[in-house]
């Protein structure tokens, strides 16, 4: 009770109601009860009950009132701890952590040792990894409840995240010998685990190995413990110890590659010769086990490499293991391997057809295959041929192989995926609707499906395509979304912003980013979880994770869409709904304005059902989380598009800084924002990963002319110079001389070619026609490699976007696409007429709506 | 060939993700997380060359008094391969991996899963490759109606048969059966 304004008897027994209301989720009643004290005129103004009213209304997310009461209560008894706990509580409930913190800390002024307050502060502080704060809270709890097991596992743990060991050691130490043995307590081992991972961490392996032996008994994760000591082995040179370890190891689970590589360092082996010894050895220990059988490939080459992996491949032809060629394929890096494979593959196909066997009459390999033989080797032999280009040969393969086994589902993926690669997703996605038909219990090819339905921009095909899978009763998006499906939302936002749905896009791109917000949020029940259940290494692991989370790819993915985006609504912004509207329509025939006004209408309608079906479940679930709403239309007119590609940009260049792409990023972003030394830091990062990465060169070449060459005075014109100097290795050098100098060091790319005559038509508008030349690859006898189908397709969106000017000669574009069509004549966008080969699919309305979107 | 290892935190967002791919029944990040952080020994992964998670087995412990009887035992909560990555014999060694820590760390006698009525390629690995047997029919147990075969492994011949110590060997080698043992004091009883 608040000593500043004291209740009598009876209303001070009802306060205390209202708190047990509040831990017992009794909102309403609480409110009842709150109110027959405020209805007092002499306690109106009572602050502790104007603040538990507060944190009663936001229970029922009232969130207005709420704030209004306890802002009341704070301002009547400023004193309270109770009012500054609640307003603290408020602030948490909004993830306003900072403000939260704060308040606690106010609160504590007026009731230093007040348990509660201190452990809700300790958890915020850790949520927040303020280490220091932590570690001072900590310790004050453990004054405060020395005999309680989370203050010394808090305490020490406060200590480990500081890098200070021997204080958690000793911490830990202590409050073993306090606790009662009993007979098995897993709770223990996993304290004792944790104590030797903090020990490990300090690098102090021979005490590892002292407690190691002295607490083996109590230990139950005996994994964990082998994997530890082998490497504590390993690190002491202790080479004989760790090789007996890794036999066990190994022998526990022949499948785990770390534990032959382990193996190979305790046996000291650095010939690969050795190494594949050694995984023969254990191959014939453990004949069942594939990972000696397939790492020896890693590690070979030529004539062994030959003769083993025609072992590899012969036994899982004979066995039928679909996996084959991907696991084969990060072998294909070396093209000497590749030859390999290819001739081997050749004569299985050839002996197959002729005498059922892998090789001809005599070999050892002369023994009758399986039928099934016949059509493992065509899937390996169709995916051999896609991956090195050869789409018309994989597809002849393929076919055969579907006339061999028309049941084999795996068959009509591996076509759908070449024509994928081949740049025709319309066949692709015929190819995998069989596929799935033949299968429509089986979720993976669902996916793959819808996957592809994205890729070749079929929205609703998609969506209806996964509601196969998602539960009822509500859309496959809000399922999807959910449950967290990035992949999909990322595809969909793909999807989108080919479309020109920006606003779509965008709201994809959010709703990945508020996963991850989710998911760092979900941490902080685990904050008290895992202290009680002492799985403290985990935990540990945890908070790591957490510290990177958004360097994981699919926040990558999601962010790249969504700076490209903003990017795009940067340099041109969409005007309002109805200019827009009035301008699309005056571009469209009668029946196709016919078409888009009865799906517009279609789209209200939707709008206005989804708005009841929403109204009528907030009414149903009151303590459901209200978030704010992404709004397509809200997005896509930014008020500053730049300050949120920036919000996006943060993390990559904090957690992703590895990728060129991170920083290629930030420089078209900084270009925008007109900050010289960002832009300069964006082209250092960018240099040191990938010197000569044609993008890389545009941008260097924009910085040069654009910005270097301004008047940059002072500081900023002083460092601009130096850094500059030294990305250009010390020679003073106009963009026009570096572009020629990088066009004649990679004149057999056409990467490198795209990206010189993109810049030399940006620095001389009057250079076009040169310009263009660089980008006729048939033309070009001097270019040897990168004439991608991807490629093409990117300067075919240049060209059209008018990057290289009005191109006054159609004849060009005409002709570049012939080129094209010529060398991918499979591809979609090169088809002269626009129209797509491949039949049409599944719904003719979505290809409308396609054609709409595309002509706009 | 994949790679079969114990999950590390790192892992259980990819979990997901496979999961997501393959199997119906999806699961919010936290619910992996309480996995990861309850059970860190239980739940493996199988991970290709490229380091993608192509297969996982998600596992707990039911504690207890949790239920009505008192035997720990473990719980498949999900178990997957990828289409591109079966007939390799994946599953199985992903389930054996994690069995041997349920006894090992846990003291776990059996291991139990629900598997759909309908799914007969999965029942067929149950039974017939990984030794469990039908206990039991949960009726619309699923989301959308289906009902699920409850099953269970008995880990004590596991256990014997490659010599694992228990977490705690006097209780363990008490009774052998989990599912068996109400079977059995009820015909106690009854004599």
């Amino acid at each position: 009770m608040s000593p500043n304004q004291p209740l009598p008897q009876k209303e001070n027994a009802v306060f205390k109601k209202i708190l047990r209301c509040y831990e017992n989720k009794q909102y309403k009643n609480g409110l009842k009860l709150a109110k027959q004290i405020l209805s007092n005129p002499k306690y109106a103004e009572h602050g502790e009950t104007l603040a538990m009213k507060g944190l009663l209304l936001n229970c029922l997310r009232r969130k207005d009132e709420a704030y209004e009461h306890v802002k009341r209560g704070l301002k009547s008894d400023v004193k309270s701890h109770v009012c500054w706990h609640v307003f603290g509580l408020l602030q948490r409930s909004d993830r306003k952590y900072d403000e939260a913190i704060r308040a606690y800390r106010n609160a504590l002024k007026c009731d230093s040792d007040h348990i509660q307050i201190l452990r809700d502060l300790s958890l915020l502080q850790i949520q927040m990894r303020d280490l220091e704060g932590y570690k001072e809270t900590r310790h004050k709890l453990f004054t405060l409840r020395p005999t309680q097991k989370a203050s010394w596992i808090g305490l020490a743990m406060s200590y480990h995240l500081l890098d200070d060991h021997e204080m958690a050691v000793k911490l830990i130490d202590e409050f073993l010998k306090i606790q009662n043995k009993t007979s098995y307590d897993y709770e223990q081992s996993e304290l004792l685990l944790y104590e030797l991972q903090i020990i490990f961490e300090s690098g102090n392996y021979v005490e590892v190995l002292q407690r190691m032996d002295h607490n083996a008994g109590l230990i139950y994760d005996k994994l964990s413990l082998m994997e530890m000591r082998a490497e504590v082995y390993l690190r002491l040179e202790k080479f004989d110890l760790a090789e007996k370890l890794y036999n066990e190891l190994i022998t526990r689970n022949p499948e785990n590659k770390a534990f032959y590589y382990g193996m190979m360092k305790a046996r000291c082996l650095d010939k690969d010769e050795d190494k594949v010894a050694m995984l023969e050895e254990f191959s014939k220990k453990f004949p069942r086990a594939q990972i000696p059988r397939r790492l020896p490939l890693n590690m070979s080459s030529g004539e062994t490499f030959r003769s083993l992996v025609d072992d590899y491949m012969r036994r899982a032809i004979t066995k039928g293991v679909p996996p084959l060629f991907v696991d084969l394929k990060p072998l294909y890096a070396d093209p000497q391997n590749v030859k390999i494979i290819e001739e081997l593959i050749e004569m299985y196909l050839q002996n197959l057809v002729i005498s059922s066997t892998f090789e001809s009459a005599g070999g050892d390999g002369a023994e009758l295959q399986p039928v099934t033989s016949v059509v493992w080797t065509l899937y390996l032999a169709c995916q051999h041929f896609d991956h090195i280009g050869d789409t018309k040969r994989a597809l002849e393969l393929v076919e055969r192989a579907i006339e061999h086994t028309p049941t084999l589902i795996e068959l009509y993926l591996a076509k759908a995926k070449f024509y994928k690669h081949a740049g025709n997703m319309i066949g692709a996605v015929q190819c995998l609707d069989e596929a799935q038909a033949l299968d429509t219990a089986d979720r993976y090819i669902n996916s793959k499906c819808a996957k592809y339905m994205l890729k070749a921009k079929l929205l609703d095909e998609a969506e209806a395509m996964c509601a196969k899978f998602t539960r009822e009763n509500v859309s496959a998006m809000e399922n999807l979304n959910e449950m967290q499906c990035m992949w999909f939302q990322t595809e969909c936002a793909n999807a989108y912003s080919k479309l020109n749905r920006y606003g779509d896009a965008l709201k994809k791109c959010h709703e990945v980013d508020r996963h991850f917000v989710e998911i760092i949020e979900d941490q902080f029940d685990f904050h008290t979880y895992c202290m009680r259940k002492t799985t403290l290494r985990s935990y540990i692991g945890l908070l790591r994770l957490e510290d990177v989370v958004r360097g994981h790819p699919f926040y990558f993915k999601a962010a790249r869409i969504a700076i490209k985006t903003y990017l795009r609504l940067h340099d041109h912004p969409l005007n309002d709904k109805k200019a827009e509207q009035d301008q699309l329509e005056s571009t469209l025939s009668k029946s196709e304005l016919k078409k888009l006004r009865s799906k517009q209408k279609k789209a209200q309608e939707k709008v206005r059902q989804d708005e009841k079906e929403n109204k009528d479940k907030k009414v149903a679930n009151d303590d459901e989380k209200l978030e704010d709403t992404l709004n397509p239309e809200k997005l896509e007119r930014p008020e500053n598009p730049l300050e949120e590609a920036i919000r996006f940009l943060k993390p990559l260049q904090e957690l992703s800084p590895k990728n060129i792409e991170t920083h290629l990023l930030a420089y078209e972003i900084y270009m925008r924002t007109g900050k010289p030394l960002l832009m300069l830091q964006c082209l250092k990062r960018a240099h040191r990963l990938q010197p000569d990465h044609p993008q890389l060169h545009v941008c260097l070449a924009h910085f040069v002319s654009k910005v270097a060459n301004q008047d940059l005075t002072g500081p900023v014109g002083a460092v601009v110079e130096k850094q500059l100097s030294s990305l250009l290795s010390g020679k003073q050098k106009s963009a026009k001389d570096l572009n020629s100098d990088f066009l004649q060091q990679h004149r057999d790319s056409y990467a490198h070619a795209v990206a010189a005559a993109t810049v030399l038509y940006e620095l001389d508008k009057t250079k076009q026609s040169e310009a263009l030349k660089l980008l006729n690859f048939e033309a070009d006898p001097l270019i040897k490699h990168g004439v991608t189908r991807e490629r093409c397709e990117e300067v075919m969106e240049l060209l059209e976007s008018g990057a290289f000017g009005a191109i006054g000669d159609a004849e060009y574009l005409k002709a570049f696409k012939n080129s094209c069509a010529r060398r991918f004549p499979l591809a979609e966008v090169f088809q002269a007429t626009g129209v797509i080969s491949a039949p049409r699919p599944a719904s003719a309305d979505a290809t409308a709506d396609r054609q709409i979107s595309q002509d706009v | 060939m994949a790679s079969i290892r114990c999950a590390t935190t790192e892992d259980l967002m990819n979990m997901q993700h496979c999961n997501l791919l393959c199997l119906p029944e999806n699961y919010q990040m936290k619910y992996y997380f309480y996995h990861g952080l309850s059970w860190p020994q239980l739940s493996y992964v199988a991970e290709d060359e490229r380091g993608d998670i192509v297969g996982y087995v998600l596992a707990k412990m039911e504690e207890e008094n949790e239920r009505d009887d008192a035997e720990p035992h473990g719980h498949i909560t999900s178990l997957a391969v990828k289409r591109s990555h079966r007939r390799c014999g994946l599953a199985k060694k992903l389930m054996d991996q994690s069995s041997r820590a349920m006894v090992e760390c846990f003291n776990a006698r059996y291991v139990s899963l629900h598997v759909r009525r309908s799914n007969r390629a999965a029942l067929n690995l149950y039974q017939n490759t990984l030794g469990f047997a039908t206990c039991g029919i949960e009726a619309k147990y699923y989301a959308d109606g289906e009902d699920a075969f409850a099953m269970q492994r008995d880990l004590g011949k596991f256990a014997s048969e490659l010599n694992l110590t228990p977490a705690n060997p006097e209780t363990f080698n008490q009774v052998r059966t989990g599912g068996k043992k109400k079977e059995n004091l009820a015909h106690d009883q009854t004599v």
